[in-house]
């Protein structure tokens, strides 16, 4: 499936799932997984942890060369790398990972070092990953759209097209499958009977009634393996049961772009400096616009969507600090003034090795990218947890004012 | 050692700590219609509206999005092209830049004209039409083979500058040639 902005919502994510829950293992095996039980300990587990995943991560790119993981090009190594450089931005995430570990410690102790130990971290992986890839491609849909989108609204998407799929399935069987279509379509279909023209007109999810992905969940008690998603205990969909007019709208979203995206329109990925540069002077014109014009008109400003997916407790914080404006200007004025090494280190957490802004002499000569913290500390003559200590209090100081956690 | 922070690196930066930031909860707090209108400057944003922008950065990145929708497609600057296999024997009557768009052709037996043809088709014809910029097309060896600017045709003309002829010319120097606007 694909919709705009999305990249990880294809046939790919397999390979991005395996190859990240394989490596994730090698990585935390490196490092001390006790400090799961000590909050205070979960940042620098994330550290050590991605400074030990992404060389295995680099390592299975060149091993494995460039599975493709999307339709847009994206190989299933860069993927699972952006999801690691993800997974720095977003702590809660993290943390949520270390929680449930603690919790699973709590009831059956460090299950890490017992002999059967991996099958249930590879779960929690896997479960770490999942999440965060539906916050970020639902992030990068409204990005690219300019529509609320959350999560869950992301996985009742791959729900839907999913059951397209199966309901095309069930199609594409008849007559051996006419019981069935039958019940889908609310209609006899009798084996002997005329081909019926629903199969005929179902080509791609626009042409898939949201009616019979209801009646297909009804059916799969009786004709699959257990009760269909929109009719499981769990009730996650259940309020899809009566939303036809929903399921259809969402299936026209899928339709719509697979349409539109079938020629080849997978630009919106552009990260360089030159587009940087671009839109970050739109922003400081508009900023200088704003505070010059002083408008006095009373504000539009959304209140938040009325997600009926939204399960997340207590997700909103009503007003965020608000800095000055362009304070984050002045605060990367102070980056300046620490040394070379520090100022490479905040670069390589901040936009990973190989970002085009970097001059060459900045780039270590053998890979074409910065040094390795190892490397920089060296360089720098300090240990390593001094440096990312002095890193992340640069970084902390260069974030706009109110934002700083 | 480089030890000023080289302005791209800056740029790059401040997007990322812009843009790269968890605020729980946060949502597309402007429309797009109110982005739009700060972007054109028809409206500018209350002092309000752009708090609560810098303050979001999933806001931050529709803003993104729909400021780099709104800049032209970047201005054609070069096209570089090779002397392919099939041209180094016999005459040369014609070359074609990697992209299409360009072609260079060669009328007489010695003195040679060489004319310089752009692709109506081309995604910057109408731009350059428009803007006449001086352009340059240039041998492997970086020597001037034409100077000019395009007529509403969308050609130029120039007598072929060297004594020997265009085929020869070319193997002996590089077997490439490039057309380049000359920078404003």
């Amino acid at each position: 499936m694909r919709l705009p902005g999305t990249r990880y919502q294809e046939h790919g994510w397999e390979g991005v799932r395996k190859l990240l829950g394989l490596c994730s293992l090698a990585a935390l095996r490196a490092c001390d997984i006790d400090a799961v039980l000590d909050p205070a300990r979960h940042g620098a587990l994330l550290d050590d942890y991605m400074e030990a995943l992404a060389p295995l991560l680099h390592a299975a790119a060149r091993r494995g060369g460039a599975v493709p993981g999307n339709s847009y090009g994206d190989s299933v190594a860069d993927l699972a790398l952006g999801l690691l450089f993800e997974l720095q931005m977003q702590p809660g995430h993290w943390s949520a990972f270390a929680n449930a570990l603690a919790a699973e410690h709590a009831k059956q102790g460090p299950f890490w070092r017992g002999a059967g130990g991996d099958a249930l971290l590879r779960k929690k992986v896997n479960d770490l990953y999942a999440t965060l890839r539906d916050k970020l491609d639902a992030d990068s849909f409204q990005a690219a759209t300019g529509q609320a989108c959350s999560p869950n609204r992301i996985y009742t998407y791959r729900m839907l097209d999913m059951a397209c799929r199966a309901v095309g399935a069930v199609f594409a069987g008849w007559p051996g499958t006419a019981a069935q279509v039958s019940a889908i379509l609310g209609r006899d279909v009798p084996a002997s009977g005329a081909y019926p023209i629903e199969i005929r007109q179902m080509t791609s999810s626009a042409s898939c009634r949201p009616e019979w992905i209801v009646r297909w969940s009804e059916t799969l008690e009786r004709f699959g393996a257990g009760p269909g998603p929109l009719h499981t205990r769990s009730k996650r969909f259940a309020s899809l049961r009566n939303g036809v007019d929903k399921i259809g709208a969402m299936l026209a979203d899928i339709a719509a772009y697979e349409a539109l995206s079938a020629n080849g329109d997978g630009a919106g990925w552009v990260h360089d400096a030159g587009t940087a540069a671009q839109w970050m002077d739109d922003l400081a014109r508009v900023s200088a616009q704003s505070v010059a014009a002083a408008n006095p008109e009373p504000d539009r400003i959304l209140s938040p969507p009325v997600d009926d997916d939204v399960d997340e407790a207590g997700g909103l914080c009503p007003a965020p600090g608000y800095g000055p404006p362009m304070a984050y200007q002045v605060a990367l004025d102070a980056l300046q003034a620490e040394a070379l090494p520090v100022r490479q280190a905040v670069c390589l957490k901040l936009l990973g090795p190989a970002d085009d802004s970097y001059p060459d002499d900045w780039r270590d000569s053998a890979t074409g990218e910065l040094p390795t913290l190892q490397q920089l500390a060296a360089l720098a003559g300090l240990s390593v947890p001094t440096l990312r200590k002095r890193r992340d209090a640069a970084i902390a100081r260069a974030r706009p004012e109110g934002e700083r956690n | 050692m480089n030890d000023e922070m080289n302005e791209d690196v800056a740029k790059r930066l401040q997007e990322r700590l812009l843009l790269g930031r968890a605020v729980p909860g946060d949502y597309l707090v402007l429309a797009d219609a109110t982005l739009q209108a700060a972007l054109d400057g028809s409206r500018p944003l209350t002092a309000g509206e752009l708090a609560a922008l810098q303050a979001s950065p999933l806001t931050l990145r529709r803003f993104r999005h729909l400021a780099l929708a709104n800049r032209p497609a970047p201005a054609w600057r070069h096209s570089p092209g090779m002397l392919r296999a099939a041209d180094s024997g016999g005459a040369l009557d014609r070359l074609v830049t990697d992209d299409g768009w360009w072609q260079l052709h060669f009328v007489g037996t010695g003195p040679w004209q060489v004319i310089l043809k752009l692709d109506a088709a081309a995604p910057f014809a109408a731009q350059l039409l428009r803007e006449q910029p001086l352009l340059r097309v240039t041998d492997g060896a970086g020597a001037s083979v034409l100077t000019g600017r395009l007529d509403a045709d969308g050609e130029s003309e120039a007598a072929w500058p060297f004594a020997s002829a265009p085929a020869v010319h070319f193997q002996a120097h590089g077997a490439t040639f490039a057309v380049t606007a000359a920078p404003r």
